[in-house]
């Protein structure tokens, strides 16, 4: 017990096999990031509006190139409203003209209307630009524990409670 | 060390990984199921009408009534990895009046239809009548290829044409193509192809012949 206490050298090896643990993981973040050229090239899903398709708490695979093709209608979008700091996933339903600046329009299939009324004041059409990535894999349910986290904030004190307590208390 | 808390954490991270490989399994396994989804559309009454399209609009614009027939067989789309199939029927036009019809730059949905798969009716949002209804049409069923057969006459479209210059009339070249999304369980979203790939054939036909939009017709209402 409190091995690390007793031991300075010990518990120097463990804080570093914490830190290193955690750059891996942002390690790995940044470079899928890199990867799909998307701020965040992962989501989680935070609304009904697109059911059946996803619900809340399903993590979204996102890639923001356009290798072969343009972003076109049909596609699922996470794009962000000027202004606000939320994405929001919903269809592509329209588009006119072609590359950066194509009006696009979008619509959730679960929504009766289409997003015009989200979008901010005086903006009628998204651009390219304002959609961060384009839905390509999906996997269910994974995400619902960091919705469980944003909503019941000591549930955050509570898991790097038990994640501190393990380093110290773990002897390997 | 065996103390409790190594096993914890190898079992947990036994647990995931043996639920990553098997959703991957289930995710490859799309490829094995080979889809031959085919199409026909027509559009049958076409207008054109200057008003407000939506309650919320601000201005009068013209926009475009086509309604269409359709006949559609996606029932290879439906497999024990398909969560909802989207169907979507979009009209597409060349903004250039004399276009070659290749380039099309103007694209807008019309009409659009999510078909679930029995495994996630619970899912629909529907009223109770219907969902009973639906729920009962694939009783004992995990998957139902007939629902992926669609068949309309004269259907009303979902939503008006519009074009964010206000005007739509005397637009020629107008096509209409039936595109779709399946949406898996676990997996890669896909689309409606443009070439073979594998197992997956593209869509026969889809696509109607093109036509021209009428000059603005008298107001309704």
């Amino acid at each position: 017990m409190l091995s690390g206490l007793q031991n300075p050298r010990q518990a120097a090896a463990q804080l570093l096999n914490f830190a290193l643990i955690l750059s891996t993981a942002f390690m790995m973040w940044k470079g899928l990031s890199i990867v799909a050229d998307s701020p965040s090239p992962i989501v989680v899903v935070l609304s009904g509006s697109m059911e059946p398709a996803f619900q809340r708490g399903d993590l979204l695979f996102l890639w923001n190139r356009n290798l072969l093709a343009e972003t076109d209608v049909g596609e699922v979008v996470v794009y962000n409203v000027k202004g606000k700091d939320i994405p929001i996933v919903h269809r592509i339903v329209r588009k006119f003209g072609l590359g950066e600046h194509a009006k696009l329009l979008t619509k959730g299939d679960n929504n009766a209307a289409d997003d015009t009324e989200l979008y901010a004041r005086g903006q009628d059409y998204l651009e390219r630009k304002d959609i961060i990535g384009s839905v390509v894999g999906y996997i269910p349910f994974v995400g619902y524990v960091t919705i469980m986290l944003s909503e019941h904030p000591w549930l955050k004190t509570v898991m790097l409670g038990i994640m501190g307590l393990l380093v110290v208390l773990q002897r390997e | 060390m065996y103390n409790s808390l190594t096993r914890i954490q190898n079992v947990f991270g036994f647990f995931t990984t043996v639920a990553f490989v098997v959703s991957a399994i289930i995710a490859a396994s799309d490829f094995t199921a080979p889809r031959t989804p085919s199409a026909s559309i027509k559009p049958t009454n076409v207008q054109v009408v200057k008003g407000r399209p939506h309650y919320y609009s601000s201005k009068k614009e013209e926009y475009a009534i086509i309604k269409f027939s359709l006949d559609a067989d996606m029932s290879s789309l439906f497999t024990w990895n398909t969560k909802q199939l989207f169907v979507y029927v979009t009209a597409e036009w060349p903004s250039t009046p004399s276009g070659d019809g290749t380039n099309q730059t103007n694209k807008a949905v019309i009409w659009d239809s999510i078909i679930t798969s029995p495994s996630s009716d619970h899912l629909a949002n529907l009223g109770p009548a219907t969902l009973k209804k639906l729920r009962k049409s694939a009783a004992g069923k995990s998957i139902d290829p007939s629902r992926g057969k669609l068949s309309l006459k004269n259907q009303r479209p979902k939503y008006q044409i519009t074009h964010p210059s206000g005007k739509v009339a005397n637009t020629e070249d107008v096509t209409l193509h039936v595109h779709y999304n399946v949406q898996p369980w676990v997996g890669m979203l896909t689309w409606n192809q443009d070439v073979d790939f594998a197992l997956w054939k593209r869509m026969a036909r889809g696509i109607s012949n093109a036509f021209a939009l009428p000059t603005v017709s008298a107001k309704k209402k």
